[in-house]
């Protein structure tokens, strides 16, 4: 499978000169499966820039079909949804995937985004393209766009986000933005759920020094991400989720500190990503 | 009086190499009066780093005092809200001003947006002191020693366009806007540009006439206008019903107000820098009597 990042941005989206490196762009990751299928990981506003590429596709031509899978609804995971060009054109079709508790209630959440207090768009029932929602309950796996998708709640601050283990021909991708596990680390079975990844991609928005004084906001320090991926003994592991105050250089040095971290656990085959907006790795 | 900005364009930040100049972050301007008082007209993402500014002073001290005018409440005009480091500062005291809604309080409003499963932080969880005030179009009110005063504006949902009058310097905020010519917008979803030759009916097209004048009431004898201008003419033609203008109907509305200077604002999210730069070089060519400005985050316009 082909991986792309739109966004890598935390919490909210930081345009400027200082952050054009690796982008501003809040959550978004697209897969493209060997058999040509799409699946998109959070709708942040990275999902405006993945809409207007899309166009010149089936996507243009309301021909286009794609899964949506969130981790969770917090803004920075669902902002870009209504920029998202081909939702406006009618053929296009989508699936939701969220962990709510019902498709209703997932539904509800982006008909709330819709409120014309919010939005020009009123309602859903106003978008062009055919949507439908799907509560993930349990722990999978489901077939998703022909991919194996498996997921478990990391805890999330006051809530929890869904971790994700997406598996294709026996290629295994982790996705855990937004894992905030806390004083007490990386749990063992958060680690047994990313065991053997050929990529983890981790929540990375904290050096530990800025941890310290966050440990409540649900997020991971890049300890947290290193001591997952050696104990988890993955392939590669990908940085994702930068804090909306982190600078280029910042982000840099928050990848040098995270090498280090990775190389004294033992994890010096560890291949380290610096994910940034507009990048594609293959599985 | 002094006129910053903080966040400039429209829908959606834009991140990236292609906005750098002009600016990513969606609407906020701060306009500082002679006083001193603090003024800020709109919350989208640009008030994130205006807020860590005004950290470093009296609202870092829990003695800031901060007023906050809101245009209306969609999405790219409250997004930073949440982000706004002075709501964290017990001591502080943040009034919040937006048009009454028919059926919602504006906190009630202004709540659900940072209420779960959209964000961590409800809105109760802030330290400082906030209030909200209620308005309707034509209300006049001091803050500080300025005097506001709104005017509707032709938005889908209803926004209002506000002046600040600082002695005998005003400036007014006209954001976002449709003209008043092809159709008025209320509360309806309208998802389609009127039919060839459909006009708004007699009492619609008497509303949207008030509408115009109180506008050019509004910005009448202010030495720097900021206008929604998210639109070339031909994109307003193909979406009138959007709630947006073109730098030619700011133009017209600045000229009958006998103003000479205009800040175009409210960028459409997908003009690159370059893009940006030939449409405030067009604006210029169209009204070479006037003073025009694309405007571009952290610039700031002494008025």
């Amino acid at each position: 499978m082909q991986i792309t990042f739109w966004g890598v941005r935390g919490s909210i989206p930081a345009p400027g000169p200082e952050t054009v490196g690796y982008g501003g762009n809040t959550i978004c990751l697209e897969i493209l499966t060997e058999a040509g299928k799409r699946v998109i990981l959070d709708a942040g506003s990275g999902l405006s820039v993945l809409g207007s590429r899309l166009l010149a596709e089936a996507f243009g031509k309301g021909q286009g079909e794609a899964a949506i899978v969130l981790s969770h609804a917090h803004m920075d995971h669902i902002q870009g949804f209504p920029f998202f060009a081909p939702i406006y054109i009618p053929g296009n079709r989508f699936t939701i995937y969220g962990g709510e508790q019902s498709p209703g209630r997932l539904e509800r959440i982006f008909e709330g985004q819709m409120d014309p207090n919010f939005s020009p768009i009123h309602s859903l029932k106003n978008l062009g393209a055919n949507i439908e929602f799907h509560a993930l309950r349990g722990k999978g796996p489901v077939k998703i766009e022909g991919l194996d998708v498996s997921w478990r709640k990391n805890p999330h601050g006051s809530t929890s986000a869904l971790a994700f283990r997406i598996e294709e021909e026996g290629r295994t991708l982790v996705y855990a933005s937004d894992a905030g596990y806390g004083r007490a680390g990386v749990p063992e079975d958060a680690v047994a759920f990313y065991r053997g990844a050929k990529l983890l991609v981790h929540d990375c928005t904290y050096f530990p020094e800025d941890y310290e004084m966050r440990v409540n906001r649900g997020f991971s320090s890049i300890e947290h991400a290193a001591d997952a991926a050696v104990r988890a003994q993955v392939k590669a592991l990908a940085m994702i989720h930068y804090d909306q105050d982190y600078s280029d250089e910042d982000v840099d040095r928050l990848a040098i500190a995270l090498r280090r971290m990775l190389d004294e656990r033992g994890g010096v085959g560890i291949q380290l990503i610096s994910s940034r907006e507009g990048q594609t790795l293959r599985i | 009086m002094k006129v910053k900005f903080w966040g400039v364009r429209g829908s959606i930040p834009v991140p990236g190499p292609d906005t750098i100049r002009y600016g990513g972050n969606t609407s906020c301007v701060e306009v500082v009066p002679g006083d001193g008082t603090t003024l800020i007209i709109d919350a989208g993402t640009g008030i994130r780093k205006l807020g860590k500014q005004l950290m470093r002073g009296a609202s870092g001290r829990g003695e800031g005092d901060i007023h906050l005018l809101i245009s209306h409440t969609h999405w790219d005009h409250i997004q930073g809200l949440p982000f706004f480091a002075p709501l964290y500062r017990s001591g502080n005291r943040i009034t919040l001003y937006a048009r009454e809604q028919d059926d919602k309080h504006l906190d009630m409003v202004l709540r659900s947006a940072t209420e779960d499963p959209y964000f961590p932080v409800p809105f109760d969880a802030a330290q400082a002191t906030v209030s909200f005030r209620e308005l309707r179009e034509g209300d006049s009110f001091g803050v500080g020693a300025c005097q506001v005063r709104c005017a509707r504006l032709n938005h889908p949902w209803i926004a209002l366009g506000y002046r600040i009058q600082d002695g005998d310097r005003a400036v007014a905020y006209v954001s976002d806007t449709a003209p008043f010519v092809d159709l008025i917008l209320e509360r309806d979803f309208i998802a389609a540009p009127p039919r060839p030759g459909e006009s708004p009916s007699e009492e619609d097209q008497a509303k949207l006439a008030k509408m115009e004048i109180d506008l050019v009431e509004l910005c009448r004898g202010c030495q720097f206008v900021v206008f929604d201008t998210m639109f070339s003419l031909a994109e307003y033609r193909q979406r009138p019903h959007w709630g947006h203008s073109a730098p030619e109907h700011a133009v017209e509305i600045l000229r009958r107000a006998g103003v000479g200077r205009l800040a175009l604002y409210h960028h459409g999210p997908t003009r690159t820098d370059a893009q940006m730069d030939e449409v405030v070089a067009e604006a210029r060519r169209n009204a070479p009597d006037m003073e025009i400005v694309g405007a571009a985050e952290l610039t700031e316009f002494e008025v």
